[in-house]
């Protein structure tokens, strides 16, 4: 039952991501294009919930979708870049288009290379949970964390160094 | 899963809790502590009478001195905890306390508080804020010694970008200066790009291993000791990887191109800095990795990194010699000694570990002093940092072109100076090791080098019609004491230098499974 | 066979610091104060070196006190302050040794450099930079004094790093003349050839012997423990170094050049002494030389008889004053080598002695002559200075006959001793080049002497010659009885300086008797027919006619000389020009960067390898991540292809 309709999500994510996916590329205006891609990175999140990976699907929501998406929005507002129609493009087209789907081949063979025909059960215990996440950071992983933390202060200070006007 | 509380023992990273605490400290007494400098606008070159290049900011770099002595106590302190009991890990296996980490948080301690000497001089001298840059240097520190007792690839991982991002902005401080924020840019862009390699390497190394931990428990340590050798070729990729990433910290070619930049960049107070810390800190990460924990597997990365030993010492040294900027030179003879230093950690024996501690400690000594005297005679924006710039230097400075001598020929490798010894301990442990050749190639390469330092002699010496203007070292009483204290450490280890090398021979000994 | 001096016992020397540290002081004090000292700095500079002078008259009494006899009785000095290497059982200490061998030496450099610095406060008085040459003098004196008096291949390497390095300074003393700084650069790089020879030498000595000390290597020499072919190359790596240092084929160019300095550092570093590190070191480490399972002696001898013949023969063509005498320097130093060469050891310390008082006389009588006539050098435009400038004509008369072998002039007996050896040795094609080198001697010499001293007055328009100021004659005078009188120290039957020196370079092999008496006749005979000869074609009425003949019948020849017998032209071609050897790169690099400080400007020579390296150091973030992106897949190639194996 749960099968049926995990294939039915999964194919109307599919559809979803593949669509915006082709609009990020071909639209004209980029802005346009940033939107499509945060369709894309939730649907990816999406995926994540429905193989029960619900930590992997917060942070790509946090991370990819809240910073770097909006990150760029800011870029591309700070700096003027060109927005608008026709203003969007440059003559790497083919190369980057040889680069994604070198990409995309590789992945995909390698992806196939390695689970062919395999089939694993999902199950609350395989899952990767964020109780269990979260037990390793507050336990083995404890300094790392804390680390963490001082790294990110430093980048902090950092930026404000960069950024104050004198 | 049942949550298990982790045994929190604080005494292994200590010294890096006391100086982050300090940098917070620091950043709080900027804000509420006296004036900011907006008031006192000294003149460039005019060294105020009394306590005047003090000024009224004395307790930001008295307080990250404080910072510095108490991590060095800490050191200290641990050092004896671990001579008593022996080495251990804490944090879940995360920190290796041993005599290693403790020798090299120690050298790491005292390169960190010349740097705040030579900064606060500086920093006054150009009217720029202090105390993002003394918490800057603090982090920095502190995560070059995490670097060091780290024991786990992650933690290496965040030490690494800990300190680096914190030398990144310490590089373009200055932002006056064009070329500054070019080196910053040019350095973090770089630096973010060899990251991903290390990180890349970390996931070989754990897919290889199925561990991130060099001496835990399912470890990589004991993973070596149980696995055929047949099954590790996954493991030696990511350890390449993981040269690759931190070769990159410690400039080796062929991943050394942003260091002239960064190097000519950068504050001279931040450029000694980079050139002691940061080349101290990679190499301990990569001894502990190859010469300790992946010493099983020095058959198969040793042809590597003896490749990168002999290109690094010829690479550097060649292109050092067509430099015509000082502090360029000095970049491409710090790439020619990082290849020096590489000679020890092939030759995988306790000479070599030790030999490269006493290297990285006289030359971090000898590197300070250097760029501390480039630093008095830029002027405000470095601007006269072309040997040419140091025509006449003796008959203007006699006493500050003597110590340029000295520490000339330390680098240059000559007798009775520290440089030479350093020299002669890690040629002699590859020499132990069988690697005659690679010392014949070293020997080659500093025969190059003499050139390019003994031009600077010359040009220093001579006077002539030709000057167009006479160097001139704007110098306080900090820098007089940091240049001194260098100058004084390169001869006095030149002559006196087993204590040190005995220091460190002792400490060579390592936290294991 | 013989002893060195390591088995010897010894006492602890009084007085090897000071001699050493006297003239050090000095050169601290000028460096530093030499402004403020003025004209004072002459004196000091002076005095520091008489000081170190007396302090070696003390150690020498010390010497000889303790030292009653030889063999058995023999004992040496040394003084050690601390030990400054210790891995294992190898160490080193800065220690210092006064034995026969080195107290001959302190004497060579502190007299003569005693008498050279007091001609250098006349001859440098109006000098601007007075008290920085006195500083770099003195400090070249403590930097001899170190080379000679340490008792280890490191101290003496400091010492020779050190002279190297004053002598660099002190040929480029007036840099403002491009041609200056050129011929220092030159010597700079071509000294560093031999050093770098000289630093393998150590290392391998290091590694063999275990020990850097002349005893230790000298010892373990003799019984054996350094093997026959690892001496070889320990003793062919010395010996590179000692030709660098001591101008021999081939690496001879950089001494004439390094004429372009003041003529008192021609006198002291480039005649008297520094040139003579090559054969004091050879003689030190004579031990080692003769364990070499090839003949690396033989091969001593030859490179120094070819090297006399040929610079004897290009300094016969030359026209300049100092390049002659340089020429000539290094045709004496050939025959030191070969007296090292065919195991005379004393004998070749001996005729650095008398060379050492003949030579810097005669550097010191040339500079007088420049003084007198506002820096002329051309022989061509000086003659019959003698009447003129009594003084200097007369000592260098001393001078010449000396060098020309002219009994009872010291040179005769040291020349003499040197081609006897070699006849004893059985090398008769060597004392056949010997013979050779006395006669081109004689006649260069005299060619020199005859022009400018003899014959009618000639000398360059407006210049009024006087005679040398008293400080230089006082240095003069005492430097011409030296070269008249100081065979006497060898005179047979009287005072022999050989047997003195037994003790550290054991007995030479000489001929006696009859072959010694018509031994020394031939040469006698010989070195009057060089004079003959000269005076035929350059004094006599009607010279210039034979000259002219001479010359085109001998056309070709006497081109070849006056190119130097184009050896600098080879080296142009062969080494310099295809610019891709390391001698080039080394002299392009240091040409263009080092001493000119040159600009950017794009290396032609340099282009294989460091502009190419250069370029990659575009400025470019993108260039920069593609070659560290070149350098992550050779570390994987390198790898893969490794674990794959």
């Amino acid at each position: 039952m749960v099968d049926t309709w995990q294939l039915v999500v999964f194919w109307a994510l599919f559809a979803m991501m593949g669509v915006s996916a082709l609009r990020v590329v071909t639209s004209s205006n980029v802005v346009h294009a940033a939107l499509y891609l945060v369709v894309t990175l939730m649907g990816a999140a999406a995926l994540y919930v429905l193989l029960l990976a619900e930590f992997v699907a917060w942070v790509q929501v946090l991370v990819y979708v809240g910073a770097i998406i909006v990150l760029m929005l800011f870029g591309l507002m700070l700096t003027r870049a060109p927005i608008g129609k026709g203003m969007f493009d440059n003559d790497q087209r083919l190369v980057a288009a040889v680069t994604a789907g070198a990409l995309f081949g590789v992945t995909t063979w390698i992806i196939v290379d390695a689970f062919e025909g395999q089939k694993i059960t999902l199950s609350k215990a395989t899952g990767i949970r964020a109780e269990s996440i979260g037990d390793v950071i507050f336990s083995s992983f404890v300094l790392p964390f804390e680390v963490i933390s001082m790294l990110l202060l430093a980048a902090l200070i950092g930026a404000v160094v960069i950024a104050r006007r004198d | 899963m049942d949550f298990v509380a982790p045994k929190i023992a604080l005494s292994g990273i200590a010294p890096e809790i006391a100086l982050a605490a300090t940098a917070l400290l620091v950043l709080l007494a900027d804000a509420f502590i006296g004036d900011r400098p907006r008031t006192l606008r000294p003149e460039h070159g005019s060294a105020r009478p009394g306590s005047g290049i003090l000024g009224n900011r004395w307790h930001l770099p008295l307080l990250s001195l404080i910072g510095f002595g108490a991590a060095v106590y800490l050191a200290l302190d641990a050092w004896d905890r671990v001579d008593a009991t022996g080495a251990t890990t804490q944090f879940s296996g995360m920190i290796a306390v041993d005599g290693f980490s403790v020798f090299v948080k120690i050298t790491l301690a005292v390169f960190g508080a010349l740097t705040i000497l030579l900064g606060h001089e500086y920093l006054v001298r150009r009217d720029l804020e202090e105390g993002e840059f003394f918490a800057l240097v603090l982090f920095s520190v502190a995560g070059m010694m995490l670097m060091a007792s780290s024991a786990d690839l992650i933690v290496t991982f965040l030490a690494l970008e800990t300190f680096s991002i914190a030398l990144y902005v310490l590089v373009g401080y200055q932002r006056s200066r064009l070329d500054g924020q070019e080196a910053a840019m040019k350095y973090f862009l770089l630096g973010a790009f060899s990251s991903t390699f290390f990180l890349l390497g970390i996931a070989l190394v754990f897919g290889a291993t199925g561990s991130t931990n060099l001496y835990g428990e399912g470890g990589i340590t004991s993973f070596l000791a149980t696995t055929p050798a047949a099954d590790l070729s996954l493991l030696v990729l990511g350890a390449g990887l993981l040269i690759v990433g931190l070769g990159f910290k410690v400039a080796a070619v062929p991943f050394h191109m942003w260091t002239p930049d960064a190097y000519q960049g950068a504050p001279s107070p931040v450029t000694g800095f980079m050139a002691a810390g940061s080349k101290l800190a990679g190499f301990a990460a990569l001894l502990r990795l190859l010469d300790v924990v992946l010493f099983p597997l020095r058959w198969d990365w040793r042809p590597l990194v003896i490749g990168i030993a002999v290109v690094t010492m010829i690479v550097g040294s060649i292109l050092a010699v067509v430099q015509d900027d000082i502090k360029r030179m000095l970049a491409y003879s710090s790439i020619a000694h990082a290849g020096f230093v590489f000679t020890a950690v092939i030759a995988t024996n306790d000479r070599g570990i030790s030999g490269a501690l006493f290297y990285l400690a006289t030359y971090g000594l000898t590197i300070v002093g250097a760029f501390a005297i480039v630093a008095v005679l830029g002027g405000p924006e470095e601007r006269r940092t072309r040997v040419n710039d140091f025509r006449g230097l003796f008959a203007a400075h006699p006493l500050l072109a003597g110590i340029l001598t000295l520490l000339m020929l330390s680098l240059a490798g000559v007798p009775i100076t520290s440089g030479f010894v350093a020299k002669l301990v890690v040629f002699g442990a590859a020499v132990e090791a069988g690697y005659t050749w690679v010392v014949v190639v070293g020997a080659i390469a500093s025969a190059i080098a003499a050139f390019f330092y003994l031009r600077i002699l010359v040009v220093m010496y001579m006077v002539d019609a030709e000057v167009a203007e006479e160097p001139k070292a704007v110098m306080g009483p900090l820098s007089i004491g940091v240049i001194g204290l260098s100058a004084a450490a390169t001869l006095v280890l030149g002559l006196f230098w087993s204590p040190l090398i005995e220091l460190a021979e002792k400490a060579t000994f390592f936290a294991g499974p | 066979m013989t002893f060195a001096a390591s088995t010897l016992p010894t006492d602890e020397a009084t007085f090897a610091q000071l001699i050493f540290g006297a003239p050090l002081l000095g050169a601290v004090l000028l460096l530093f104060f030499g402004k403020r000292l003025g004209k004072l700095s002459g004196i000091i500079g002076s005095a520091t070196v008489g000081i170190a002078f007396v302090f070696g008259v003390l150690s020498f009494m010390d010497l000889t006190s303790i030292a009653t006899g030889h063999g058995e009785n023999a004992r040496v000095l040394t003084k050690s302050w601390f030990t400054w290497i210790e891995v294992g059982d190898f160490n080193v200490h800065m220690s210092l040794v006064i034995d026969q061998l080195s107290i001959v030496m302190v004497f060579v450099i502190t007299g003569v450099g005693f008498l050279i610095h007091v001609y250098s406060i006349g001859y440098m008085s109006s000098e601007e930079n007075y008290g920085r040459f006195f500083a770099y003098l003195n400090l070249f004196i403590a930097a001899m004094l170190l080379l000679v008096l340490g008792d280890n291949l490191l101290v003496m390497f400091i010492g020779w790093e050190g002279v190297g390095l004053c002598s660099y300074l002190l040929i480029g003393f007036w840099f403002e003349d491009r041609a200056n700084a050129t011929a220092a650069k030159k010597a700079f790089v071509v000294n560093r050839i031999g050093d770098f020879s000289f630093l393998l030498g150590i290392f391998l000595l290091a590694v063999s012997a275990g020990t850097l000390t002349f005893a230790g290597i000298n010892e373990s020499a003799v019984s054996g423990a350094i093997g026959g072919s690892m001496a070889t190359v320990g003793a062919l790596l010395l010996f590179g170094g000692a030709a660098g240092k001591s101008a021999q084929i081939p690496l001879y160019v950089w001494l004439p050049d390094a004429m372009a300095g003041p003529t008192p550092v021609s006198a002291l570093i480039h005649a008297a002494t520094m040139v003579t590190a090559g054969v004091y070191m050879v003689a030190r480490t004579f031990p080692l030389f003769e364990a070499a399972s090839f003949d690396v002696l033989l091969l001593v001898a030859w490179v120094g008889g070819a090297t006399a013949v040929i610079t004897a023969i290009v300094a016969a063509a030359e026209y300049d004053i100092k390049k002659i005498l340089a020429y000539s320097t290094i045709s004496q130093l050939g025959y030191m080598f070969l007296a090292l060469g065919v195991g005379a050891y004393s004998i070749a310390i001996f005729h650095l002695v008398t060379h050492a008082f003949f030579k810097a006389l005669m550097f010191l009588g040339s500079g007088s002559v420049m003084h007198a006539l506002d820096g002329e050098t051309d022989v061509r435009r000086m003659g019959g200075l003698r009447k003129v400038m009594p003084i200097t004509g007369w000592t260098f008369m001393m001078g010449w006959l000396a060098i020309c072998g002219i009994v009872p002039f010291s040179g005769f007996f040291s020349k003499d001793a040197i081609l006897a050896g070699a006849w004893a040795d059985g090398q008769y094609v060597l004392w056949g080049l010997g013979v050779a080198t006395a006669a081109l001697t004689a006649f260069y010499m005299s060619r020199l002497y005859l022009r400018v001293f003899e014959g009618g007055v000639v000398m360059p328009e407006g210049t009024h010659a006087h005679d040398a100021p008293p400080t230089m004659a006082a240095a003069l005078i005492p430097l011409g009885i030296l070269s008249l009188a100081a065979g006497a120290l060898n005179f047979p039957g009287g005072l022999t300086f050989e047997h003195f020196l037994e003790p550290v370079l054991g007995e030479p092999e000489v001929a006696h008797g009859l072959t010694a008496w018509l031994l020394g006749g031939a040469a006698t005979v010989v070195a009057v027919g060089g004079i003959a000869v000269a005076w035929a074609l350059y004094l006599r009425a009607g010279g210039l006619q034979v000259r002219d003949r001479t010359e085109r019948m001998l056309g070709p020849a006497v081109r070849a000389a006056r190119n130097k017998l184009y050896v600098d032209r080879t080296y142009e071609t062969l080494i310099l020009q295809p610019g891709r050897d390391l001698a080039v790169f080394c002299t392009e690099v240091v040409d263009r960067k080092i001493i000119d400080g040159a600009v950017n400007g794009t290396g032609k020579l340099v282009a294989g390898s460091s502009e190419l390296l250069r370029r990659l150091q575009t400025g470019y973030v993108r260039n920069y991540a593609a070659a560290f992106l070149v350098g992550v897949v050779v570390v994987f190639s390198i790898l893969i292809v490794r674990v794959a194996a």
